[in-house]
């Protein structure tokens, strides 16, 4: 028997140390982050920072604005590259204008419009090597408003660059904390977009361009007709008279439905796609106030729409910035504008921009490519061509040649024969 | 990479594999010797239970092996390591300390929370455990095991979120600024656990 229990306690003599301090097997869990404390520039000098400089690689790829022998692409939140187009097969990338939270432009004649966050700048671009910034209306987009936060001002108004502080850069360091998993503060991100065409700025103007004016990609938040430039916002269209080019000035602003991405002239005509539908303004009786015509309201999804006389063209795609679902075509017969109505829809994969060209429609689909379509019969478009050569976001087409935004840079097709469409560039 | 059912098919593998090789080993200096025991892990996180199949040579006293395993303390992981033993004393049942050192790798399982909303993952991290423990032998053969341990395991959980800063700018004003980024977050979890467990040794 006291075998029995020696043995007994040999083997449980083990655990004792363990049950004694089992009290103490802690875990102990940590969050390693960044914390960025912010580095600041006066307005002033941030301005000053806002010039052309030598070209610099394609990173990100925005929106596009062509006129003459130049595109005009801008590489979101850092500026404008500038590339002489003279020899289409053979592209330059000239030079940069670098410009902190740009995402928008236009161009007419020799003046530039971009978006500086909340900022509109015109510059001269009499020689588009060395572009110059020659006026800021301030704060006059302020869904953009980053300096101006905490000290909103009169949209246009002056202000004293001086007084006002920008972020210019971030000093980033790592920090370690504990951590209570089962209390997560950030299960999810805090709101973001990730879609190409919401809540971010573009180039306006589409399809057949004016005389003197840039054309645009469908994504354009930016469009110029005659003396005036229009833009939307997330949730408003506004009208810059610009009828001094170096010095546009604020004329009004129109509420439009919400989660504005793009805006279409056509004549005097502005089509303005929401994740809702697309809303049509006449501007023929006061250009410097639009005027609400109608609107055609479909599934939710972000929407770039072009229009010609008859139709308007609406790719709407699931982007989840928008909430969609569906990926398709709509085409929309127009020629009453109080009345719109569906003509017909084609289901596609992920539709974004599109251009239009005679009977030749443009789509680009995503990472199923460009795909060019006859479109003389709405109810039966046939397609030409499917070019899958990169994932496509954005199209000017025009003189036989079309001008692709791409993921990874821009591509030019030759289709002035439909039988050979080909590329002919990519820079 | 090694699915569930796999993982298991591999485990018991190893153990059939060790009971037959050990028939083998009778009269030899090195000698093939398996260790397979269940333990409870008791925590912070509550209690779990692991399962080890340890095969290794015995020489005299000293015994050194590989080890794999599966360990439910708060992730299920796959333990693979080494394991490196000492009995003292000359009667047949005898007292012994163990080490073991090694990667655990972890196995997803859908109740796990993600603290990530994008590209949360998780890295394999060292497993270690130490303890003593108490041998009785049942044959020439076999005999149980009883032993109490403290083990350690570390996992590491990545991703990334998307924050706006919210700083304050001169002046004192709450401020949203740009620009709206992406960070690279890390997670570590350093789980220590007693273990008490009892095995069967071949």
């Amino acid at each position: 028997m006291k075998k029995f229990y020696k043995a007994l306690l040999k083997i449980f003599l083990p655990a004792i140390p363990g049950i004694l301090f089992s009290s103490c097997m802690k875990d102990k869990i940590t969050r390693t982050y960044q914390i960025s404390t912010p580095i600041y520039e006066v307005l002033t000098k941030f301005r000053q920072s806002i010039k052309s400089q030598p070209a610099v690689a394609i990173g990100n790829t925005g929106k596009i604005t062509v006129i003459g022998n130049y595109i005009f692409l801008s590489e979101p939140n850092k500026g404008i590259h500038v590339i002489d187009n003279s020899i289409p097969s053979s592209p330059k990338n000239v030079s940069f204008i670098n410009i902190p939270g740009n995402n928008d432009i236009a161009v007419t004649g020799n003046t530039l419009y971009a978006d500086a966050y909340a900022d509109l700048v015109a510059f001269d671009i009499s020689n588009p090597l060395n572009a110059v910034a020659k006026n800021f209306a301030a704060d006059v987009f302020p869904d953009n408003s980053i300096y101006y936060f905490g000290a909103p001002v009169t949209a246009g108004a002056a202000i004293n660059p001086d007084s006002i502080n920008v972020i210019v850069g971030w000093e980033t360091r790592d920090t370690t904390v504990d951590y209570n998993p089962n209390n997560n503060i950030y299960p999810y991100p805090v709101a973001f977009s990730n879609c190409s065409n919401c809540f971010t700025a573009a180039a306006a103007g589409s399809g057949n361009s004016t005389t003197g004016t840039g054309t645009n990609g469908s994504l354009a938040r930016f469009s110029v007709i005659n003396n005036f430039l229009y833009t939307v916002d997330y949730n408003s269209l506004t009208a810059f008279d610009i009828s001094q080019r170096l010095a546009p000035s604020f004329s009004s602003t129109v509420q439009v439905d919400y989660h504005v991405e793009t805006i279409y002239p056509l004549k005097d005509k502005l089509f303005v796609g929401t994740n809702n539908g697309m809303y049509m303004y006449d501007i023929s009786s006061s250009p410097s106030t639009p005027y609400l015509l109608g609107e055609f309201t479909h599934v939710r999804g972000c929407d770039p729409v072009i229009a010609d006389d008859i139709y308007a063209y609406v790719t709407i795609n699931d982007s989840s910035a928008c909430l969609g679902f569906n990926n398709e075509l709509q085409i929309v017969n127009i020629q009453d504008l109080s009345n719109s109505f569906l003509v017909k829809s084609y289901q596609l994969v992920h539709p974004i921009g599109l251009s239009k060209d005679g009977n030749n429609l443009f789509i680009c689909d995503g990472q199923d490519g460009l795909k060019i379509y006859n479109a003389g019969d709405v109810n039966n478009l046939q397609l030409i061509k499917q070019l899958k050569d990169a994932e496509v976001y954005d199209v000017v087409t025009g003189n036989g040649l079309a001008i692709v935004v791409a993921k990874d840079g821009l591509y030019q097709y030759d289709y002035s024969d439909l039988t050979n469409i080909h590329l002919i560039s990519k820079l | 990479m090694i699915n569930a059912k796999n993982k298991i098919f591999l485990l018991l593998i190893f153990i059939a594999g060790n009971i037959s090789a050990q028939q083998k080993n009778i009269g030899k200096p090195f000698q093939f010797h398996s260790v397979n025991n269940m333990g409870l892990l008791e925590g912070q996180a509550g209690s779990t239970f692991q399962l080890q199949t340890i095969n290794g040579a015995q020489y005299k006293s000293w015994f050194a092996g590989a080890g794999v395993g599966l360990d439910y303390y708060h992730f299920r992981t796959i333990p693979l390591f080494i394991d490196l033993r000492k009995e003292f004393g000359k009667r047949i049942n005898r007292l012994f300390v163990y080490a073991d050192a090694g990667i655990n790798f972890y196995w997803k399982r859908d109740k796990d929370p993600k603290q990530f909303y994008y590209n949360d993952a998780f890295n394999n991290g060292v497993y270690s455990e130490a303890g003593a423990g108490y041998k009785v032998k049942l044959s020439h053969q076999i005999a149980l095991s009883f032993a109490c341990g403290y083990s350690y395991k570390k996992i590491a959980e990545s991703g990334s979120d998307n924050y706006y800063y919210f700083i304050n700018t001169p002046g004192n004003t709450s401020y949203l600024g740009p620009p709206v980024s992406s960070s690279m977050s890390k997670i570590n979890y350093n789980l220590n656990r007693l273990v008490l467990k009892a095995g069967i040794e071949f």
